[in-house]
């Protein structure tokens, strides 16, 4: 059970003057859900990657657990800290799928028996269990992303970091990402996501942090950062509201981000106006 | 205009062909959207309708595909580029690699074109303009977030200002706002002549900008027709496409008793 | 050995000092004259044929004074020819070198073939280190000693190799579907800055070849080896 922590992290890029990270303070708890959103550019992929220390802070701290994480190897926060990229061509080498999925489970240090079953069940829990000896390079580009995923999910590290898991992914695809996301959680894993697909968001996180150029400008549940309240905000980072609420808000509704939200307040509406006798 | 006639595409060592006897016709001011779940043929059908395939991808194609009348085997690929312009899934591999900013990017295209040195510059502008990306005008293409190169990528392509754009999964990266920024825009090249072939599986963006949209599933249409009747038909989840979430929510409140009139116009 | 040295000095070491990329540039150019330059070295240390002046023995092969002499030569001339090109790399961008050999008359095709040999080093580079990161976030410690450095080397030159391949497939339809590939001249839209020093050091590197050349064969130079 790990424990994330940012203290003013700021992170500016070899040759840039932009502040990809403007001073970003969060902290996230033991198996925690929580989804980053935020404009194009706003930093989420940059404040991301500290977590597993392939970017090293500007200024600030990274905490994983309590020990700073300059003081880390990037290995050694690897088995910690689980990180699939925004674009799979920067992660995927090896030769065919299984060996690619293998590769985190053997540096981690299970053993055979262990890494065996993690790496079937990774392949199992992406829909790729048919395709052990295909070379990457002949994957489509959605399957390659969840290629990604499984030979992350295979270091079975207790923090799961995943950038923009379901961009391009079919109906099928972004459940495979669900249902990882949700067992991971059962799990008592912390899982860290981001993902510009608020509806996605509204239903699978628990948390949903909102940056803007560098900084995080809402933070709390789903109700709380969809509500009416926040709509000006949202729009002004290039954000809107999941679709349920913005019905929700139409019938007179507050904080409907999901379908569900949204037939439950419509159910309570109707057994408020017909007073039982 | 656009015409695929049974067109089948096989890539070099493939047993199966990815596409297989696809027939469509995208009209002047007409956007088509394509739908359809992985490795059913999307990408591989922008391919051959921009002559990118077999030309600069090995495989062997069968059928025809005209642009404007012509065969489009029988126009040199510089041609194409000008009038039938694509912009890849990939937004990486989009880029040229010899530009040092942003702004130089996206003139490529036209400068390759050889127009007047002002036409490539306002060109250059105004697909910044649109997308809201004039910021990033000095930036080092290569250095760039996720969404802001697909949102160049898509510059390149509207600076050439083809008269028919092929745009494969063009806002998958992009940001809620990017994304209706981007529909705007096709919308209104659209009603300014331009035919616009589009694949995406953000069905909501196609709900607003398609006339008509086509299933593709294992290589084949599937189903074709107007976009409000093939994105709301019963089994379009089941071949692994998302309804629009308007679609999806009018189905869920009616499955829960509220289906009357005051609950469903709030749908609009 | 003075002269590779004293061209190391003035033409490599202290231009990319001024343009300030000494750091980079010598860390680039030893990795590429790295495996040649030490197959140079034992090669000519130990089978220099005929030294008289031994310094070593190791079983059948001897290493002679001036089989060391020779040695350090061809290493400092690799280093001087590496460096030379490296610098290049670092200094030029590749946009201002395409449009400058367009300006020139060269074809936009030529260019681009120019630009990518230009390219394929730096280009290799960002996939190895996207690779090496890829690893890295995947528990492959390649921070500590310099044996577990190169243990992280040797799993990435298939990748890197299979991954270029690919990559100039697909640049190569990207610039078709660009109209890169249309006859005729290109619109360029700046022209390179080139200030008059500029043009007076190239002119003065251009006829410096002939002056050594001549003071070469006339013996001058002799005494610097
Ligand atoms: N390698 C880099 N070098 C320099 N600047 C960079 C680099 N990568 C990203 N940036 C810049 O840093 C800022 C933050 O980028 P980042 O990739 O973190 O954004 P993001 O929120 O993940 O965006 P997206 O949703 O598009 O993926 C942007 O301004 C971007 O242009
Ligand atoms: N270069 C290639 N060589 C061989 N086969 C390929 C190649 N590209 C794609 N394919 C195959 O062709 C089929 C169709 O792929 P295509 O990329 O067109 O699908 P798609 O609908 O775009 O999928 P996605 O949603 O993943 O982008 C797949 O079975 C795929 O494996
Ligand atoms: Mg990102
Ligand atoms: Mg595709």
């Amino acid at each position: 059970m790990i424990e994330l922590r940012l203290e003013g992290l700021v992170h500016v890029y070899r040759d840039s003057t932009v502040r990809a990270v403007d001073g970003v303070d969060l902290q996230v708890g033991p198996g925690q859900r929580v989804a980053i959103v935020g404009q194009n550019g706003s930093g989420k992929t940059t404040l991301v990657r500290h977590l597993n220390g392939l970017l090293r802070p500007t200024e600030g701290r990274v905490l994983v657990d309590g020990s700073d994480a300059a003081r880390l190897h990037v290995a050694q926060l690897a088995r910690r800290v689980g990180l699939v990229f925004q674009d799979p061509d920067r992660q995927i080498f090896a030769r065919s799928v299984r060996a690619e999925v293998e590769f985190g489970a053997r540096n981690v240090g299970m053993d055979r028996a262990d890494r065996n079953d993690a790496v079937s069940q990774a392949l199992a829990a992406t829909g790729l269990e048919g395709e052990s000896d295909t070379n990457p390079y002949d994957l489509g580009d959605s399957r390659r992303k969840l290629l990604a995923l499984a030979s992350v999910l295979a270091m079975r590290t207790p923090v799961l970091v995943l950038d923009e898991p379901t961009t391009g992914q079919d109906v099928r695809g972004v459940e495979i990402v669900g249902s990882v996301i949700r067992a991971a959680h059962a799990e008592g894993r912390t899982v860290i996501a981001i993902s510009h697909d608020m509806g996605f968001v509204a239903e699978t996180f628990d948390r949903v942090v909102i940056m803007r150029e560098g900084r995080i400008v809402l933070d709390g549940s789903p109700a709380g950062v969809f509500a009416q309240r926040a709509w000006s905000t949202l729009e002004e980072t290039y954000l809107e509201p999941p679709f349920p609420s913005r019905v929700g808000a139409r019938l007179g509704l507050d904080s409907t981000p999901t379908d569900e939200a949204l037939i439950a307040r419509l159910r309570e509406r109707a057994s408020d106006s017909v007073p039982s006798t | 205009m656009l015409v695929l006639e049974a067109v089948s595409y096989r890539y070099a060592g493939a047993e199966r062909p990815a596409i297989r006897q696809v027939s469509l016709t995208l009209d002047k001011g007409e956007v088509l959207g394509v739908v359809g779940p992985s490795e059913a043929g999307k990408t591989t059908l922008c391919l051959v309708a921009s002559g990118l395939a077999p030309r600069a991808i090995r495989g062997a194609m069968d059928g025809r595909v005209l642009l404007d009348g012509a065969d489009t085997t029988a126009l040199p690929m510089h041609e194409m580029a000008a009038r039938a312009g694509i912009c890849f899934q990939h937004p990486q591999t989009q880029l040229s690699g010899i530009c040092g900013t942003v702004f130089e990017e996206i003139a490529f295209g036209p400068m390759n074109l050889g127009l007047q040195r002002d036409d490539v510059v306002v060109r250059t502008w105004d697909a910044l303009d649109v997308l809201g990306i004039t910021a990033l005008a000095e930036r080092d293409p290569m250095q760039l977030s996720g969404g802001q190169m697909q949102l160049v990528a898509i510059g390149g392509l509207l600076a050439l200002r083809p008269a028919h754009l092929i745009l494969d999964e063009p806002t998958a990266q992009l940001d809620p706002g990017g994304t209706r920024l981007v529909g705007e825009c096709l919308a209104r090249l659209a009603a300014g002549g331009a035919s616009i072939l589009i694949t995406e599986q953000k069905t909501d963006l196609l709900e607003r900008i398609c006339g008509r949209v086509v299933v593709l599933e294992k290589g084949g249409i599937v189903a074709a027709g107007p976009t409000d009747e093939v994105l709301a038909a019963a089994g379009l989840a089941a071949m692994g496409v998302a309804a629009p979430s308007r679609v999806r929510v009018r189905r869920a409140l009616a499955g829960a008793g509220f289906g009357d009139g005051a609950i469903m116009d709030a749908l609009h | 050995m003075v002269g590779p040295i004293t061209l190391l000095a003035t033409a490599v070491v202290l231009p990319a000092a001024a343009a300030g990329v000494l750091r980079r540039l010598l860390r680039t150019s030893m990795v590429l004259s790295l495996p040649i330059g030490i197959s140079a070295l034992l090669v000519n240390l130990f089978f220099f044929p005929g030294g008289s002046e031994v310094l070593l023995r190791l079983g059948p092969v001897t290493a002679t004074r001036e089989g060391l002499e020779l040695a350090l030569q061809v290493l400092a001339r690799i280093l001087a020819i590496s460096g030379a090109i490296t610098l290049f790399y670092l200094t030029t961008r590749p946009a201002e070198l395409v449009v400058d050999l367009e300006r020139r008359g060269v074809s936009p095709r030529l260019a681009f073939v120019a630009n990518a040999s230009v390219q394929t080093v730096p280009a290799m580079v960002d996939r190895a280190s996207a690779i090496i990161a890829a690893q890295r976030a995947r528990g492959l410690d390649t921070e500590g000693s310099i044996a577990q450095r190169a243990r992280g080397l040797v799993p990435i030159v298939g990748p890197v190799i299979m991954g270029s391949i690919a990559e100039v497939e697909q640049r190569t339809m990207a610039l078709e579907a660009r109209g890169f590939t249309r006859p005729g001249r290109r619109t360029l839209l700046w022209h390179p800055a080139d200030s008059g020093a500029e043009r007076v050091a190239r002119w003065l590197l251009v006829l410096t070849v002939p002056a050594l050349l001549v003071a070469r064969s006339a013996g001058w130079l002799d005494l610097l080896g």
